[in-house]
């Protein structure tokens, strides 16, 4: 009776980490073009908007989901308030803060990263061009992302539930 | 007036500025920052160099000298960490801020075909820290008055900078529009007049978001940030002005604008850098304007210890100059005579 217990909790959770596994692969390229979106949204705002940094990145935020919509409202945050931040500390300090709540990897931290020094201090055409040149790698990243995801998802599903069984199977 | 510009500032140029003897900050008037010089402050028209610990001596020797870091910060926060949003700004070489203060810039200019685009590697700084003084032309603005028409003559007002220039023109702007026509006192039953500012600098009114933030009267439109010609003719077209305010005009096309306006009955107040008329006739287009009858008086201004003083000269008179003395902008409480007589011909133009 104990063995069948623990044979099913086994079976349960080699499913779920396999669905978890998965669900991973499904959001990263959901998420990169997420931020490929309110990337776009900045280049509006400054483009064509002329809006100040901060009002920008919080007219972003308002646009993006959940997890990426606090990474552009920390770093507007962090240059409102009177301990004297420059824009790429607060920057930095709320994309490195808040990454590990998205599903995105070091590959696109530094693209970010690499955007953030160059915000707000030159004139307009120098912005759109750095922020052109981090949606051409953000780009890359989601298809590379696409390509990960056609090819690993269903086999992460199946690779939790067949390693689940294997084990029971091992232990009887 | 530290008070009023300190949010600007970084916390490390905050605390130097903010040992300063107390007297020394209430009238400090102009804070000039230069990467990796010494910290020089205006102080009553005069120049001081501050020490981190805060205090002021007239040599160089020992001065706090901001560095490169700080400067960056500065540039970031008075551009609101949008530097992309300021290429007007950048072309003429100042920012102004919330509150009407102006922040000259200086460094390397960018060109593009022989003009000036823009200005990187930002090294210099002047905050130049923005007063509203009410009262201040009570008693220059019933010597302007045209008892005919029940308003004002058109002016031409000249000063070297920094002698006060847009803060009389500030305070006659809110006195025609409120109708407080001064001490005249025929003017009693004289009603406000509509007042136009083209407030190209954002200085008369220091308008945020198209409100102004200093007081310019009931009766007043102001369009911020306008070239002056373009926004004077555009003010007469859309606002119908019984008065119009300008800041600072020297350029041909302001002297067109200007004609334009006084030829349809409007009054123009207008302020140039000059020393005094003669020095006025010396800039083609004043002399222009001059020679045309288009300002009935010329006010020169003068700044000194016990206020603003005013000389007005009847613009036609050409070069000959009158040997009136100059009196006090407004009434000085308690002893105006003395002042009056003090800076020969000079009057004041405000209530210390």
């Amino acid at each position: 009776m104990i063995k069948l217990i623990g044979a099913v909790l086994i079976l349960f959770a080699g499913t779920m980490i396999g669905f978890q596994q998965a669900a991973r692969l499904a959001a990263r390229p959901r998420q990169l073009r997420q931020l490929a979106h309110a990337l776009q949204r900045l280049e509006t705002e400054i483009g064509y908007g002329h809006t100040p940094l901060p009002e920008a990145l919080e007219r972003t935020a308002e646009v993006v989901a959940a997890p990426l919509a606090e990474l552009f409202r920390n770093a507007a945050e962090g240059v409102k308030g009177s301990d004297g931040f420059t824009f790429r500390e607060s920057w930095e300090l709320a994309m490195k803060n808040g990454w590990s709540s998205t599903a995105l990897r070091q590959t696109e931290l530094a693209v970010m990263l690499r955007l953030g020094s160059t915000l707000g201090i030159s004139d307009k055409e120098d912005q759109l061009k750095h922020i052109h040149l981090a949606l051409l790698q953000l780009k890359a990243e989601e298809d590379a992302a696409r390509d990960d995801q056609s090819r690993y998802e269903k086999m992460w599903k199946s690779l939790g539930v067949l390693i689940a069984v294997l084990v029971v199977i091992l232990m009887v | 007036m530290l008070d009023r510009v300190v949010h600007l500032l970084p916390p490390e140029l905050k605390a130097v500025l903010e040992r300063l003897p107390e007297s020394s900050m209430e009238h400090l008037e102009e804070i000039r920052i230069r990467e990796g010089r010494p910290l020089e402050l205006g102080i009553r028209g005069q120049s001081r160099f501050a020490a981190s610990d805060g205090t002021l001596r007239a040599g160089s020797d020992g001065a706090y000298k901001p560095t490169a870091d700080i400067c960056r910060k500065l540039l970031e926060k008075i551009t609101n960490h949008s530097l992309y949003a300021m290429e007007e700004e950048l072309k003429r070489g100042f920012i102004t801020v919330a509150g009407g203060h102006r922040i000259g810039l200086a460094g390397r200019t960018i060109l593009d075909g022989g003009n000036v685009r823009g200005i990187r590697d930002i090294g210099g700084f002047n905050i130049r820290i923005a007063r509203e003084v009410v009262g201040s032309a009570r008693n220059l603005l019933p010597k302007l008055l045209d008892k005919n028409r029940k308003t004002i003559h058109s002016t031409l007002i000249l000063a070297p900078p920094q002698q006060g220039k847009t803060t009389i023109v500030r305070d006659i702007a809110r006195s025609i529009s409120y109708g407080h026509w001064g001490m005249f006192e025929n003017a009693a039953g004289w009603s406000g007049r509509k007042v136009a500012i083209v407030d190209e600098r954002s200085e008369i009114a220091a308008c945020v978001r198209g409100i102004p933030t200093f007081d310019v009267g009931p009766r007043t439109d102001i369009m911020d940030a306008c070239p002056k010609a373009e926004g004077m003719m555009m003010l007469l077209r859309s606002m119908s002005p019984e008065v119009v305010i300008v800041d600072e005009i020297g350029r041909p096309e302001d002297a067109e604008a200007i004609q334009e306006a006084s030829h349809a009955g409007i009054s123009v107040i207008a302020t140039a850098h000059a020393y005094d008329l003669h020095d006025a006739r010396g800039r083609p287009v004043l002399r222009q304007l001059l020679d045309d009858g288009t300002f009935t008086y010329v006010v020169e201004l003068k700044r000194t210890a016990e206020g603003f003083m005013h000389r007005v000269v009847a613009a036609d008179m050409k070069d000959k100059l009158p040997a009136a003395a100059r009196e006090p902008t407004a009434a000085a409480k308690g002893e105006p005579e003395r002042v009056a007589q003090t800076y020969s011909g000079f009057q004041r133009g405000d209530v210390p």
